[in-house]
């Protein structure tokens, strides 16, 4: 069946993410500290993973280096802290990594062919030294954030992230824009030849997609209160969102979701014990999945989905 | 500043472009063969390193020695990754249409596990040995036995590569499928074959490559990334798919880097390798030899 | 005066001229025909018009507006379509929604999506797809194909429609239909167009008038009955068709 690029509004769906909204906002009251962190931590995840498919799945442009925009966010806001209010320093991280994206997107995208994966490969790590020359020339090895608001505070902001980076989702497979983005993924030449304007949507939509990251990056930081840049610009993170988003289904809103719940499920039973395992875990299920469920776990439930609604229809029962 | 024009740093420089030469060569023998881009291409290379380091550590086996295990376990990877995932990848057509989406998430799939695996067997301190690390004095210059020979060897299979991809019939049939893959099909030439051929080769290249450095670098299972990195911008440098280009390419990088390096700080490797890409995108994205998309 | 009017327009590969100074011009209303053996240069001509690829030299200009050397896109939003001769669909997405991207895009430049369903659909009415408007494109037939190809192409709202062997591959009554298709969307939308054929009767039959390229080089221009008994014509077919229009 294919996916429709203009799918009318599904009143099931928002439904149920009304309903959970409700109660992960509601959770802080049920829930311990360490829960609302795991919570916070899976709002993230959602919001790092939904935002890489906004832009890398719809296109198929594959961004390897995503987390440039995370580290970018907490490095302004390990520069910001306690000098600029949160408010203006989590749109101002939005707004730097927007323009890193434009300025790094241009060349790259402008032109056919691997240019921009290779990019995005390398300037995590370029950015990553870029600030460690920074700060070796401040002096500052890494940077301890004090008076940090509470894990609950953080939670909030960060559940609207997750939401806002599902909206964005949600809107993109009912615009225009979003149309224009399937099509270049499917087939760029053609694309250009009906009009759609190829370099400058693809600017556009990476650009966007490096805004919730960074707000993302500037709370996450917060949250650990210590701002070292191998740690924050490390490439297990860009690897952890794409898996993310590959195993959740690049195809639709609820992939990132169900991708992140997944793989935050995994990391609480393994990560500690035993990284490693979990690493390789986590590179056979990118395969795997690549390979024999290429729409993710959201695919495949929307598959069930309709094979189950097809059957009731056949035999007569109410739907 | 006498350091900067000193032979020691030309040889140094050199010694680089070899190394980078090959490993570009593998990557740019599987892209342009199959528009591949492997990603996990810095990880094999650690792997040969940790053949030879083991070779020698645990067999006592000459690193000479050790480098064809490296090549040979690469190339045994190639075909298990060809068979496992690509072949598989290229014949459903459900996901064929965006070969070039889903063929680096498997090689970033496989980078993370050949990373994470050898982080497991070897762990993550860093591993080295000592091996014909006497100096040897030419003239005025002394330079380090390991580093000439790395040249010799890099040098040398590099251009033996090249003459077999010029000369025997397997390699002409590789450079056919390289210039016009859908022609190269219609004149019986056995593109699967072909494939196989190629991975292992790539393959191959990465663990020589591999296995030469660790006789002067230590070896750690997350340290292949600036590799693939710097293999990357050799390849684009000269040209997506021009293996000459690459020679020409990894030249150019090596020297930026080495006396980049010596006029700022270790510090600054990666910025002037990204740097450069980012330049060359800007002012000639097909790179010195390549041709223009169109 | 004409509406695409081309000028000592080349292509170079390396040491090869795909196309050699090759000049002519397209009337409002008109339908030009491209004739040639594989490897004349129509293509790449076409490639050129549309923006896909870049003139080594020459000039094209719509309505008196330089247009060599421009993104797809902005040639597309002046009023140039094209179909391609190995269709290129957006396979992964419906016959309706493949139609529509061009509606939202191309000249018209339609905001909403609801309406560029709708006017996407009256396409598919017209193009006969609408029956299978919901269906992926890439289980349409290849004259289902070239049909949406060709919706699509309309769908961008042209003053120019460039044609690039949209009978190959059908069958005799696909091509009657195929035809009939071209000269109603003609009449409707008082286009130009300029159809790239192998099947020469079908050529002979539709087209105004007639250019013939060889190896790179305009070698004829006229009326179909003039091309059809020219010996140059005959000459660079080389007795593939000695008649080239049914007696």
């Amino acid at each position: 069946m294919a996916r429709t690029v203009f799918s009318s509004v599904d009143k099931g769906g928002l439904t149920v993410a009304a309903s959970l909204t409700g109660v992960a906002a509601l959770s802080p009251l049920i829930l311990s500290a360490y829960g609302v962190g795991v919570l916070t931590q899976l709002c993230a995840w959602i919001a790092l993973a939904g935002s890489w498919v906004a832009f890398s799945g719809m296109t198929g442009y594959i961004s390897l280096g995503h987390a440039v925009f995370f580290g970018l966010g907490a490095y302004i806001m390990a520069l910001g802290w306690q000098q600029i209010p949160i408010v203006a320093i989590l749109p101002l991280a939005g707004v730097a990594a927007a323009a890193l994206a434009l300025v790094v997107g241009f060349p790259a995208l402008r032109v056919r062919g691997p240019y921009f994966v290779i990019l995005t490969l390398g300037i995590s790590e370029f950015l990553k030294y870029v600030v460690v020359a920074i700060e070796a020339s401040l002096g500052a090895g890494g940077r301890l954030l004090i008076d940090t608001p509470d894990t609950v505070v953080l939670f909030y902001p960060m559940l609207g992230l997750a939401l806002a980076a599902t909206a964005i989702n949600v809107w993109l497979t009912r615009s225009r824009l979003g149309a224009a983005l399937r099509a270049i993924r499917e087939d760029e030449t053609a694309a250009a030849t009906v009009g759609v304007p190829v370099t400058r949507i693809k600017m556009l939509a990476f650009a966007v997609s490096a805004v919730i990251p960074a707000m993302v990056g500037a709370l996450s930081v917060l949250r650990s209160t210590y701002f070292e840049p191998m740690q924050l610009f490390s490439p297990t993170t860009s690897f952890t969102i794409v898996t993310m988003a590959i195993i959740g289904g690049s195809d639709r809103p609820a992939g990132p979701i169900l991708g992140a719940a997944f793989i935050l499920f995994l990391s609480e039973l393994l990560w500690a014990r035993a990284p490693q395992t979990y690493m390789i875990l986590l590179g056979a299920l990118l395969i795997g999945f690549v390979l024999l469920a290429p729409s993710g776990l959201s695919g495949l439930w929307a598959r069930r989905r309709s094979a189950s609604l097809k059957r009731r229809a056949v035999v007569g029962r109410p739907a | 500043m006498a350091q900067i024009l000193s032979p020691e740093l030309l040889l140094a420089a050199l010694m680089l472009a070899s190394t980078y030469a090959l490993v570009a060569l593998g990557l740019n023998l599987i892209y342009g063969a199959m528009r591949l881009l492997n990603v996990a291409h810095g990880d094999l290379m650690v792997l040969g390193g940790y053949v030879a380091w083991s070779g020698f550590t645990l067999l006592g086996l000459s690193p000479l020695l050790g480098l064809f295990g490296a090549m040979l376990l690469a190339a045994g990877l190639g075909i298990a990754c060809y068979t496992l995932f690509f072949k598989r990848l290229v014949r459903n057509t459900a996901i064929a249409a965006r070969l070039e989406a889903n063929s680096l998430l498997i090689f970033f799939g496989v980078s993370i596990i050949l990373q994470n695996l050898m982080s497991l067997v070897f762990t993550a301190d860093a591993r080295s040995y000592s091996y014909m690390d006497t100096l040897v004095q030419w003239g005025s210059v002394s330079i380090a036995l390991n580093r000439l020979v790395i040249l010799g060897i890099s040098a040398g299979a590099t251009v033996a590569v090249l003459c077999f991809l010029r000369l025997s019939v397997f390699g002409i049939a590789i450079r056919a499928l390289i210039q016009q893959r859908d022609a190269a099909s219609l004149i019986g030439i056995d593109a699967d074959r072909i494939n196989i051929v190629v991975f292992c080769l790539g393959f191959a290249l990465a663990g020589l490559a591999g296995a030469l450095i660790s006789m002067t670098e230590s070896v750690t299972p997350f340290g292949g990334f600036p590799f693939t990195i710097a293999a990357f911008v050799v390849v684009i440098l000269g040209g997506l798919g021009s293996l000459g280009g690459a020679v020409a390419g990894s030249l150019l990088l090596a020297f930026v880097e080495v006396y980049g390096v010596t006029l700022t700080s270790a510090a600054y490797r990666s910025i002037l390798v990204y740097g450069l890409f980012i330049l060359i995108l800007f002012v000639r994205p097909q790179g010195l030899f390549g041709r223009k998309a169109n | 005066m004409s509406l695409l009017s081309v000028r000592n327009l080349a292509r170079r590969y390396g040491g090869n001229l795909a196309v050699d100074d090759v000049s002519f011009d397209v009337m409002p209303g008109e339908i030009l025909g491209v004739m040639g053996a594989n490897g004349a240069g129509k293509t790449t001509l076409f490639s050129m018009i549309a923006g896909n690829v870049k003139p080594s030299s020459g000039q094209i200009m719509l309505e008196g507006q330089a247009i060599q050397g421009q993104p797809p896109e902005r040639i597309n939003a002046l009023g140039v379509a094209r179909t391609f001769q190995i269709v290129r669909p957006f396979p992964g997405m419906s016959v309706l929604e493949n139609v529509a991207v061009g509606a939202m895009y191309g000249r018209g430049r339609i905001a909403s999506p609801a309406e560029a369903r709708e006017h996407a659909f009256a396409l598919l009415r017209e193009t006969g797809l609408a029956d299978r408007a919901d269906l992926p494109a890439s289980q349409l037939n290849l004259a289902g194909r070239k049909r949406l190809e060709i919706a699509r192409a309309l769908a961008t709202r042209p003053r120019l429609l460039l044609l690039d062997e949209v009978l190959a591959g059908l069958n005799a009554t696909e091509v009657g239909a195929a035809l009939e298709l071209i000269r109603e969307v003609r009449e409707r939308y008082g286009l130009s167009i300029v159809i790239i054929e192998h099947v020469m009767k079908a050529l002979m039959r539709l087209s105004d008038r007639i250019v013939v390229m060889h190896e790179g080089r305009k070698v004829v221009e006229g009326l179909p009955a003039e091309i059809a008994n020219d010996p140059r014509v005959i000459k660079a077919y080389l007795g593939e068709r000695r008649h080239a229009v049914p007696a």
